[in-house]
């Protein structure tokens, strides 16, 4: 047959630029040192190579960040980005959290709950990938993002990390300088990668059955899973950073104890997922990349939206990995933020 | 409980302050002009470094640091990002394929997780390969496989700012506007007294002690602004500068404070701990090592390390330990009665061990022969919170007190110099500047003490521990409000200033490692309340409050590139003494006076 499916080790030196291989290589060595056999993490070691980056009151780029507590009872914290306000005219009075807490803009403007990936055991809101990339969306779609610092696996299973964006987005839904336009409206969009793009479905879910209204979900190469084995699992195991066995124990962490990779949390379209169809569910984008091994799980969820009913734009970039968005050095970083801009903008 | 405790945080009302002048822009566009240029070109790559450092400006792009790593967190030479893929790939064929041995490299100790090139090189040394790699090793890449990556720079971000509290309920509203409304006063009142403008300032405290009635004064912003309308009262009200403004009290009260802030809070034990980590290190393989303390207090720090000496393999050296603190007023030899617990304890455990104490009112009153250091034995100088005190205000020309003890402390040839310093920026030169920073970091140390008790504790002795330790950080805030010149000792520095100033002397950091990391970690999950995190920092590690770092503990040793002065100025004993001195030796239990 022309062309086997199966692809030489060597592959995933093809299909990256040289800084973002040795980027994604060196999490996936640091992260097998992590996750230890008996289903317990290293999270002293996890939080000291994670590199972190301090919140900046004084603009970047255009774009500042703060930290805050939104659940004292669970210590959550989110990193708040927004556009830099405006001086006030006044310059020997400096700009409070009254400022800083402030519409960014007169016009309607969205915001962005962003849930971190990592398998649901790695990273924080304060990650540098993550603060970059919160960053961007800022300027990308002169958005409010707020970086949600969930609760992660093994220490929190399931639905702790669910819990944690479902306090966000009430939170969200309270506080005054996030509404904007003429009607005063919340414009949120759910959003995440890996295991933030699982949690961003599950949120979506909770808010559609409780009226909240979410203007769309944005999923990165978001983390599903199933008790079957996928052909792009077994074709892509161990082959772009990713094996079949550590996505196992990452769900193992994750999920309650006992339970297996048909439980809803991570296969929402699988038998025992719940039926979408009567749901008032938001909109949806999903990238999907080519050579990510659970591509399969990722596209069955897209197909799993639009047979409910719902709008969906998959995004599949054939050639891409995972993490292509966390250095814009790729044409798939480039059009998928494209793809994002676009679509926060005509659902805002 | 609830309520109190959104409310308490408001303090952290962000304050952000005019911006610096921004930094030097690289001659790059930004990425947003670079993606309207059209398609970025694979293969262009002339990088502009983001970081300050000052050999990249001069050299070609290729021994640069990649941009974009930067904005991951990683500093990587573009020239080594070829050598890290290989070594990444050795690493992994060296750790081989089964879980088990991937223990193997998470009990290694990492050290600077930034610098991926000594990472890399250090895991593989370390791990030395435990089996054959399944098959032949990968062919390295060629040059034509990696594009070389265009390079978008991150400009550095200086500043951390503390955690701002969210959500008022609608109960809470109106204490919310009065907390706010009491910020802004106090800020308008430091602007009026940097301004020189005392009438103003006089009224507004008299405003702000009304907005006081208005909100609750018993925690959070109520109580943190209260402090600071007090510290601002007497700075205004004062005729002079003189410390007589300044919380006054004896030596002894001062230490009982400072008993009840190490209870109340992780910093010191955290300071202790991290500092005594990096000193066991250097100790390692010498049967004669040498402490100096340059502020010895009650000698808390040391049980724990004459213990962990006792314990250590090939048994314990000889322990020498220099404590240097004021001189007891009343007659009493403070430092000899804390010398003479410490020598009963490492009696008891079987340490040999000799005490000197050293009374100086100042640390640049100490001369480096008093210390008596001895050649062959290592040295050790642990500084927990006093080198910010031999500070001056910045573009103070003068030489400042700082500059000859570092000189003589680095001209000890030391093995190992443990530095802990309040991670803050508090030695700005204007008054304003200072206040918003102090009010920033008080806050939120306030909040810690606050939300991070243990709920072991009980709850009666925690308020009396707790308000104790707030007057101790209260003489901290008013040092820094009502002082001024010389009488202001407080002077925090960021790790970052010390790094360079430290470097400048003639000190080469020593990273703590990803061990001492572990166990910090552990024992604020064991004893403190949760909130408090530590954080690895270029080698340092910081202890803060929910995200915001608020102390810092770092280790370095003497550059073997610097020359030592010569011995003479270290040793000479023609200088006179000017202070007295007294020797305990745990093995005759007599002491000896000079």
């Amino acid at each position: 047959m022309a062309g086997s499916n199966e692809v030489n080790a060597n592959e995933s030196k093809m299909v990256v630029p040289l800084n973002t291989w040795v980027l994604i290589s060196n999490f996936k060595l640091a992260y097998n040192m992590l996750r230890r056999p008996d289903g317990t993490f290293d999270r002293h070691l996890a939080e000291f190579l994670d590199r972190k980056v301090p919140a900046n009151a004084f603009p970047v780029n255009g774009v500042i960040s703060f930290d805050l507590l939104i659940d004292r009872a669970t210590n959550l914290l989110a990193r708040i980005y927004r556009p830099a306000p405006t001086a006030p005219p006044d310059s020997h009075r400096p700009s409070l959290h009254a400022d800083l807490q402030s519409p960014p803009s007169p016009d309607p403007f969205p915001v962005i709950i962003f849930f971190h990936g990592g398998s649901f055991a790695h990273s924080s809101s304060n990650s540098a990938i993550y603060d970059s990339l919160c960053r961007r969306f800022v300027s990308l779609c002169g958005a409010v993002v707020i970086s949600v610092n969930y609760r992660r696996s093994p220490e929190h299973r399931y639905p702790c990390a669910y819990d944690d964006g479902w306090t966000a987005l009430k939170w969200a839904s309270t506080e005054p300088w996030l509404h904007s336009g003429k009607d005063a409206k919340l414009r949120v969009f759910l959003s995440g990668d890996s295991s933030g793009g699982n949690i961003a479905h599950h949120v979506a879910v909770r808010a559609a059955e409780s009226g909240i209204e979410v203007s769309g979900n944005i999923l990165l190469n978001p983390m599903f899973g199933g008790n079957q084995r996928t052909e792009s699992e077994n074709t892509l195991d161990g082959k772009y950073f990713v094996t079949v066995q550590d996505r196992y124990w990452y769900w193992k962490a994750f999920l309650p104890e006992g339970a297996d990779r048909d439980h809803p949390a991570c296969n929402p379209f699988g038998p025992n997922g719940m039926k979408l169809e009567e749901l008032p569910f938001t909109k949806t984008l999903v990238t999907v990349a080519g050579l990510d091994l659970t591509r399969d799980w990722q596209l069955a969820y897209a197909e799993g939206l639009e047979k409910a009913g719902h709008d969906v734009k998959l995004v599949y970039r054939e050639q891409a990995t995972i993490g292509f968005y966390f250095l814009p050095n790729t044409d798939h970083f480039y059009e998928v933020m494209e793809e994002i801009k676009n679509f926060v903008s005509s659902n805002c | 409980m609830e309520r109190r405790r959104r409310v308490s945080n408001i303090l952290s009302l962000l304050l952000a302050w005019p911006p610096p002048p921004p930094p030097p822009r690289s001659s790059l566009p930004t990425i947003w002009e670079r993606a309207e240029m059209g398609p970025y070109p694979f293969g262009s790559g002339t990088a502009a470094s983001g970081w300050t450092d000052a050999e990249s400006s001069q050299q070609s792009s290729a021994s640069e640091i990649d941009g974009l790593l930067v904005g991951a967190g990683y500093r990587v030479r573009s020239s080594d990002l070829r050598h890290v893929a290989q070594s990444l790939e050795r690493l992994e064929s060296a750790i081989g394929g089964a879980p088990a041995d991937h223990l193997a490299a998470a009990e290694a100790v990492h050290y600077n997780p930034s610098d991926l090139t000594a990472w890399v090189d250090s895991m593989l040394s370390e791990l030395a390969p435990s089996r054959r790699p399944p098959g032949p090793l990968p062919a390295s890449p060629t040059a034509e496989t990696w594009p070389d990556p265009t390079y978008f720079p991150l400009p550095p971000q200086p500043h951390q700012m503390a955690v701002v509290a969210a959500g008022s309920r609608q109960r809470e509203e109106e204490e919310e506007d009065s907390a706010i409304r009491l910020v802004h006063l106090l800020m308008s009142c430091a602007d009026a007294v940097q301004r020189g403008d005392s009438g103003l300032a006089g009224t507004i405290t008299d405003e702000m002690r009304i907005a006081l009635t208005r909100v609750n004064t018993g925690f959070g912003i109520g109580k943190v602004a209260g402090y600071f309308v007090d510290a601002l009262c007497r700075r205004i009200y004062s005729l002079s500068f003189s410390s007589s403004i300044s919380v006054a009290g004896s030596a002894s009260e001062y230490e009982i404070l400072y008993h009840h802030f190490y209870e109340a809070c992780p910093y010191l034990k955290f300071a202790h701990f991290m500092a005594n980590q990096a000193i066991l290190e250097a100790f390692d393989g010498y049967d004669r090592v040498h402490v100096i303390d340059f502020n010895l207090m009650d000698g808390l720090q040391w049980p724990a390390l004459i213990q962990a000496l006792a314990l250590r393999s090939g048994g314990p050296p000889f322990l020498r330990l220099t404590g240097i603190g004021p001189p007891s007023p009343d007659g009493r030899d403070a430092l000899r009665e804390v010398g003479l617990r410490l020598a009963e304890l490492a009696r008891s455990v079987r340490v040999r061990f000799a005490f000197r104490g050293v009374a100086a009112s100042r640390l640049d009153d100490v001369r480096p022969w008093m210390l008596q250091v001895v050649p062959g034995e290592a040295v050790a100088v642990n500084s927990v919170l006093q080198l910010h005190r031999l500070l001056r205000d910045p573009g103070d020309d003068a030489a400042a007190p700082i500059d000859s003890v570092l000189g003589w402390m680095v001209g000890l040839r030391p093995n190992i110099v443990t530095v802990v310093e309040q991670e803050a920026d508090h030695n700005k030169p204007a008054f304003l500047d200072r206040f918003t920073e102090a009010l920033f970091y008080y806050s939120t140390m306030f909040d810690s003490l606050e939300g991070g008790r243990c709920a072991a504790q009980q709850l009666q002795q925690q308020q009396q521990t707790t308000m104790a330790a707030e007057l101790y950080l209260q003489r901290e805030i008013c040092n820094i409000v009502c002082c001024e010149g010389a009488a202001r000792l407080e002077r925090h520095e960021p790790l970052a200033t010390w790094r360079a100033r430290l470097g400048r002397a003639g000190l080469k950091a020593v990273h703590l490692g990803s061990n001492a990391f572990k166990q910090a970690s552990m024992l604020l999950t064991l004893f403190s309340g949760e909130g408090y995190g530590v954080q690895e920092v270029d080698g340092c590690l910081t202890l803060g409050w929910h995200s915001r770092p608020l102390i810092s503990a770092s280790a370095w040793r003497a550059d073997d590139n610097v020359a030592p002065p010569p011995d003479n100025q270290l040793f000479s004993s023609s200088v006179t003494a000017s202070v007295p001195a007294s020797t305990i030796s745990s093995s005759d239990n007599n002491s000896i006076n000079f």
